[in-house]
């Protein structure tokens, strides 16, 4: 015992000891008086991308899942991805999407997170490079490549499919009884409900998403009849025209508006989610629209106080997921051209997919990637699976599908009549086939 | 320590600690506001350099502002001399800041621009009013580049009077290489806000999406959870005013510093945050190093607070130590001096004892010497006299052993004198001396041994015999008339195969002792008294005397009484087992292979066989007669007669007599029988000899003893009932002694008493008379020499080994036997070792000495 103690004191002395000495051996005893500035930073890659908006305190598992990828490619490369973002502040502001032409079209950024029609109108422009030759392209399933090879050249990879459905509190469809619903018919009959029963606008929605409804009813036979190359053959051709795909569609849209389902101005007005959010997480809106990753992000839909189920959007083949293809594009000229291919390269590979599927539990767009979803999305994905859904975009399609649905959709919300909005689709795809 | 002491020491402490505490309190408040003051002067120090670094943005800004302004004033004079100045426009390449140059003239609305597109003013803010060197400068937009710009117009003033507008349009990312790379090592954030339309128009960059995704001030409030209306205003209006503020707010948890520092007159601002901690790292870190060493001072006071307390706790244990000593050595001076004291008492009282215990034989012998004066010529009272002088005497002889044993013993020169003895006769010479004792007094004396493997033992006999007459003598002294007294021996386990564990167990159910008593019974020089026993005599050493030797033994010795009940002595000893002991020789030649124990008592019969366990005889028992008697029948049925049976004399039903007549009724052979019993057997003696080959064995049953008895048995029969020669019956008759005595009176005596035994004595003054008168004698003169040992001239050892040395045939046969008053063991051995034959110690008991010439020279005898 007295041996312990002596021993203790001998190692707390000893202890001391070093600690003094090390304490001196602090000073900076470089020998120079000279202090070198330390050198700037290395190797930037510009990223452009949306902005969503933070909470608080909150954390957007979207984009942690993204930023961990993006840190993976950091590391991996010893370079730094520098964020710039944008959104509008209000409708009367530029869109992201024109921004984003604006930037690429002037050099202003390496890489590029965009959306479908900007995919499809820079890729025909020439301005985004060329991704086929990136070593996990090969990875990649099928439905992504058809989606985002614009004159044979694959312009753009995504992170995750993205899909589109109708997102419903069931709660609510529960409290008056009824099912979910399958067709466009269904749907009206629990809109009619819901308004008998004081809600004042069953769907809530904004400017961008009511394309979908559109989507599903106009391609669910195309894309699920067997005849789809045909079909968009035709199109490309002239021989059939999109305003008779379309026209459904907008009859639909401009019945929900007319029956009060839909509130049209401040769906002009409302930016996704901003928007109809509120009001459906405060369980006034029973339905809204919003894509895949909403269900699983806190900043959106993912903490809600009800039972939320993700269904797809009615159509005379039942429920029909709408898959758009954002992606990430490298602009052709860009100043780091080689590192951003590196960067994508990384974030695009198996492992990193993993990593951003496993955390966002999305559909990875590579068929070596596979996870299980939240229970919300259960049914959404197994339509997927199943191959039940109709494509938002297709670069195959020599007219542009979702940006320009989604203009004309909104000169329905203005009050442009079906026919004027269909004489628009031919319009469009005279010039297309004029191209 | 007393408690006394604990608490007055710990009484002492509690003001010792709270000063302590009140030290450390009042250091800690020194220590605690030195650092807040190191703290808040850090702080103000901090601030003071985040405003200087602002400052110094906010300038850097500002000229860069001013010098794009120029710049385009320079252009806007050069445009005054040109011809075609819409050419310069047109051809003018954008650069990192000025991204596009536009030119109207005065009166028009549309005008030409370096992108080749026609140019307006529409979508140009200039409501503001905010200025660049008197230029006006728009609010900002996004431009065509998809960028966050503002655009600065110069009016071209040719002769005074102005032509037309230059426009010129910046870009807010040319401020990038401007502002700090990494503020406050990427811990602040620098956003550049648009003051009129409150969005961010510059954003930090390369530090993730949540940073770099502000909206506008509104957004920024929120994301950074600033929700506080009131601030909010408060914040607006100085925006509103162009003025610059700090305020303090949490920022994802962490206390920061919000900052909106107006640039060109609160045309854009420049906002952020930084963390407190971020701008005060040098301040922490001092505080940090004063913890630190306030941190290492305490632990070095609290090591030396812990090394005093060990030292001092050492100190303490010591001087306990000490006053432990002390305590103890008083107290054990106490004790000695108790003990001197107990002990002279003792003394005192054993010298009074003595001399009354002395005087009083003494007293006898001179008064009945007195009276043997008086009536010589009456041959019944002389008789009487001499008897009562001799029990005197022989009291006083016993006096005077036990206080040379006493002192032998106490002064460490007591020692054994191992040999090999056996139990039986250990056993027998104690009961032959016990048992008359207790008839005396019309007591029973029990003897019992009880799972003894081994009878054969190594031990000091002698000494032995010497502990049990004591226990047992002092037993039947403490008891009264018609007691009864035990003496057991038991075998216990044993500890090792070299030793045999023995229990010898000594009760009465006597007066007992009271518990005063039994502390001090083992004391020397004391004894019990009482209105009971103060008659009894004695000298109060006998029991010390006895723990000592068992102590000697290695044994132990315990005691338990209880007045008016009995006392029970319990000694333990280990004797060592001697290696050859086993005569199996003995039993084949006698022809015994198969021994017939029969006893109603089944302990009995277990240690007869454990006794004959290694003798090859084999041993059956039976419980009663009946039993023996058919098993005696089954085995002579079977060809495997019983050679011996041993009987039990006593039993209940059939008794030892009865089934030894039925025995010899049964089977023809007339088969050895040996009875069993307690008792000397002089009744049976009779019926015994009517049996023939029947014999008695005293109990308890060792084998020794039955050997001798078997042997006796068949040596009878071989000489037809001759009776062997009565030992007791020995004389002295016709002997020739010589004898070596220098006291004349003991002379005298010796030669008196061997007379009376009509033995011839004759008696030299030393031993070398005695050896000259040997030597000078015809061979066989002499039947034994008698040698005093302490002579003068030549002692008796001395005298013994010349004696042996001489060359004549009788020197080394010739019995000698040392009689001397050197009683002790060692004395027996030197006497021994000297070469004589037997040592007899005086006074000399006539019977002992009549026994002992004889028995030594029937030896010689023998050997001849």
């Amino acid at each position: 015992m007295r041996g312990d103690g002596k021993r203790w004191f001998c190692v707390c002395l000893a202890a001391a000891a070093i600690l003094t000495m090390a304490a001196c051996g602090i000073n900076g005893g470089q020998g120079s008086n000279l202090i070198v500035q330390e050198e700037s930073r290395g190797k930037t890659v510009n990223l452009f991308g949306p902005m969503e908006k933070s909470r608080p305190d909150g954390i957007n598992i979207s984009r942690t899942a993204f930023d961990m990828t993006v840190s993976m490619a950091e590391e991996q490369l010893g370079l730094i991805v520098e964020y710039r973002t944008y959104t509008a502040e209000n409708y009367q502001e530029k869109t992201y999407d024109d921004v984003t032409l604006d930037r690429v079209r002037n050099n202003m950024d390496d890489l590029y997170l965009l959306n479908p029609d900007t995919i499809q109108i820079l890729g025909e422009e020439g301005k985004l490079a060329d991704l086929s030759g990136l070593e996990n392209a090969d990875n990649l399933r099928e439905v992504v490549k058809t989606a985002n090879v614009v004159d044979g050249k694959l312009v753009a990879i995504p992170q995750e499919v993205v899909v589109h459905g109708l997102f419903v509190n069931k709660d609510m469809f529960d409290k008056y009884h009824l099912k979910l619903p399958e067709t466009p018919e269904d749907l009206l009959e629990c809109c009619k409900v819901f308004k008998e029963n004081g809600i004042e606008t069953p769907i809530g929605a904004n400017r961008w998403w009511l394309e979908n409804f559109v989507f599903a009813q106009a391609y669910a036979d195309l894309y699920n009849g067997g005849n789809t190359e045909e079909e968009i053959d035709a199109l490309n051709r002239g021989e059939s025209k999109y305003s008779d795909y379309m026209r459904p569609g907008f009859e639909y849209l401009q019945k929900l508006i007319d029956m009060g389902y839909i509130d049209a101005q401040a769906a002009y007005t409302y930016e996704a989610i901003d928007g109809e959010g509120p009001d459906f997480l405060a369980q006034k809106t029973p339905i809204v629209m919003a894509y895949w990753g909403a269900a699983n992000a806190v900043t959106a839909y993912g903490e809600p106080d009800f039972e939320l189920q993700v269904i797809g959007f009615p159509s005379s083949r039942g429920q029909m997921p709408v898959v758009s293809m954002t992606g990430y594009g490298v602009n052709v000229d860009a100043e780091h051209l080689e590192d951003t291919m590196n960067v994508l390269d990384i974030i695009l590979s198996d492992e990193a997919l993993q990593l951003y599927t496993e955390t966002n539990k999305v559909i990875s767009p590579s068929k070596n990637v596979e996870v299980d979803c939240i229970p919300a999305l259960k049914q959404l994905n197994d339509k997927v699976r199943d191959n039940v859904y109709v494509l938002g975009s297709n670069a195959n399609m020599k007219v542009e599908q979702w940006g320009n649905t989604c203009l004309i959709v909104r000169d329905l919300l203005q009050g442009a009549t079906v026919d004027e909005c269909m004489a628009e689709f031919d319009r469009l795809q005279e010039e297309a086939i004029g191209k | 320590m007393s408690r006394k002491k604990r608490e007055k020491k710990a009484g002492r402490g509690i003001p010792l600690l709270f000063s302590i505490i009140l030290v450390f309190c009042i250091l800690g408040a020194i220590v605690f506001s030195v650092a807040w003051k190191i703290s808040a002067e850090m702080s103000s120090s901090a601030i003071h350099n985040l405003n200087e670094s602002l400052t110094l943005i906010k300038g850097t800004v500002e000229a860069i502002l001013t010098k794009e302004a120029e710049f385009q004033d320079l252009i806007a004079r050069e445009i005054v001399g040109m011809d075609e100045p819409e050419e310069f426009i047109r051809a003018y390449e954008r650069n990192r800041a000025m991204v596009k140059i536009s030119l109207i003239s005065s009166g028009e609305t549309e005008g030409v621009s370096n992108t080749g597109e026609t140019f307006s003013e529409e979508g140009l803010d200039f409501s503001a009013g905010k200025t660049v060197e008197g230029l006006p400068v728009s609010g900002s937009y996004i431009n065509d580049m998809g960028t966050w710009a503002y655009t600065i117009k110069c009016p071209v003033i040719k002769d005074g009077r102005e032509i037309a507008w230059l426009y010129a349009e910046y870009i807010y990312d040319a401020f990038e290489e401007a502002l700090p790379d990494g503020f406050y090592n990427g811990n602040a954030m620098l956003y550049i806000m648009d003051a009129k339309s409150e969005r961010l128009v510059l954003k930090p960059k390369g530090i993730g999406e949540r940073n770099a995704g502000h909206l506008n001030l509104e957004d920024f409030y929120r994301a950074n959870n600033i929700l506080e209306k009131d601030l909010q205003a408060e914040v607006d209006n100085y925006v509103k005013a162009g003025k610059n503020i700090m305020f303090y707010h949490d920022i994802r948890g962490e206390s920061s510093l919000i900052y909106m520092w107006s640039v060109n007159d609160g045309a854009i601002y420049l906002i952020g945050y930084v963390p407190i901690d971020a701008i005060q790292q040098e301040g922490k870190s001092v505080n940090q190093n004063i913890l630190i060493v306030v941190a290492v001072m305490l632990t070095a006071f609290f090591l030396c607070c812990i090394l005093y307390f060990f030292n001092q706790r050492q100190q303490n244990k010591i001087r306990e130590e000490q006053e432990r000593e002390r305590e103890i050595h008083n107290k054990q001076l106490s004790e000695a001096l108790q003990a001197a004291q107990i002990a002279s008492k003792s003394k005192t009282m054993f010298l009074s004892n003595m001399s009354h215990d002395i005087r009083t034989p003494m007293n006898a012998i001179l008064g009945f010497t007195t009276l043997l004066n008086k009536d010589a010529d009456n041959p019944a009272k002389v008789r009487e006299y001499t008897k009562k002088i001799t029990a005197s005497g022989q009291h006083l002889l016993s006096l005077i052993n036990d206080v040379l044993d006493v002192s032998k013993i106490e002064s460490g020169k007591a020692m054994l004198t191992i040999g090999e003895f056996t139990l039986n006769e250990l056993v027998s010479s104690v009961d032959t001396i016990i048992r008359p004792m207790a008839g005396a007094k019309d007591q029973k004396f029990h003897v019992s041994v009880t799972g003894v493997k081994h009878e054969y033992l190594m031990g000091d006999e002698t000494r032995l015999n010497q502990i049990l007459i004591n226990l047992l003598s002092n037993a039947v002294k403490y008891t009264p008339k018609g007691g009864n007294i035990w003496f057991r021996m038991i075998g216990l386990d044993q500890r090792s195969n070299q030793y045999e564990h023995i229990r010898i167990e000594v009760e009465d159910d006597g007066y007992g002792m009271t518990k005063e008593y039994l502390e001090t019974i083992f004391d020397a020089f004391t004894r019990a008294e009482n209105s009971t026993t103060n008659k009894v005599q004695g000298t109060g050493l006998g029991m010390a005397i006895t723990k000592n030797i068992v102590e000697l033994m290695g044994g132990t010795i315990e005691v338990s009484s209880e007045v008016d009940k009995g006392s029970l002595f319990q000694v333990e000893l280990e004797l060592r087992i001697p290696d050859e002991q086993i005569d199996k020789l003995f039993w084949e030649k006698k022809g015994i292979s198969r021994v017939l124990a029969v006893d109603d008592d089944e302990d009995i019969c277990s240690g007869i066989q454990t006794l004959m366990k290694d003798t090859g005889v084999l041993v059956d028992a039976a419980y009663n007669g009946e039993d023996a008697v058919r098993m005696v029948l089954d085995a002579y049925g079977a060809g495997k007669s019983y050679h011996v049976v041993l009987l039990d004399w006593k039993m209940p039903g059939m008794d030892g007599f009865e089934t030894a007549r039925r025995i010899r009724e049964a089977i023809p052979e007339p088969v050895q029988i040996l009875f069993l019993t307690a008792y000397d057997g002089e009744d049976m003696q009779d019926e015994i000899l009517h049996m023939g080959n029947a014999g008695v064995l005293a109990k308890p049953f060792f084998v020794s003893a039955f050997k001798e008895k078997i042997f006796e048995m068949q040596t009878e029969l071989k000489e037809n009932g001759n009776t062997p020669e009565d030992e007791n019956g020995s004389s002295l008759q016709g002997l020739h002694l010589l004898a070596a005595e220098d006291n004349e009176i003991n002379a005298e005596i010796l030669r008196e008493l061997l007379d009376l035994e009509g033995a011839d004595c004759e008696i030299v003054e030393n031993g070398q008379a005695a050896l000259e008168r040997f030597a000078n004698a015809a061979e066989g003169k002499f039947d034994a020499i008698l040698m005093d040992v302490q002579m003068p001239v030549m002692n008796g050892y001395e005298a013994t080994k010349a004696i042996r040395a001489l060359d004549r045939k009788d020197a080394k046969e010739i019995p000698v036997i040392a009689m001397t008053a050197n009683a002790f063991a060692e004395d027996v051995k030197d006497a021994l070792d000297a070469g004589m034959d037997v040592h007899i110690a005086k006074p000399i008991d006539m019977e002992l000495l009549k026994k002992t010439v004889v028995q030594c020279i029937a030896r010689k005898g023998h050997k001849e």
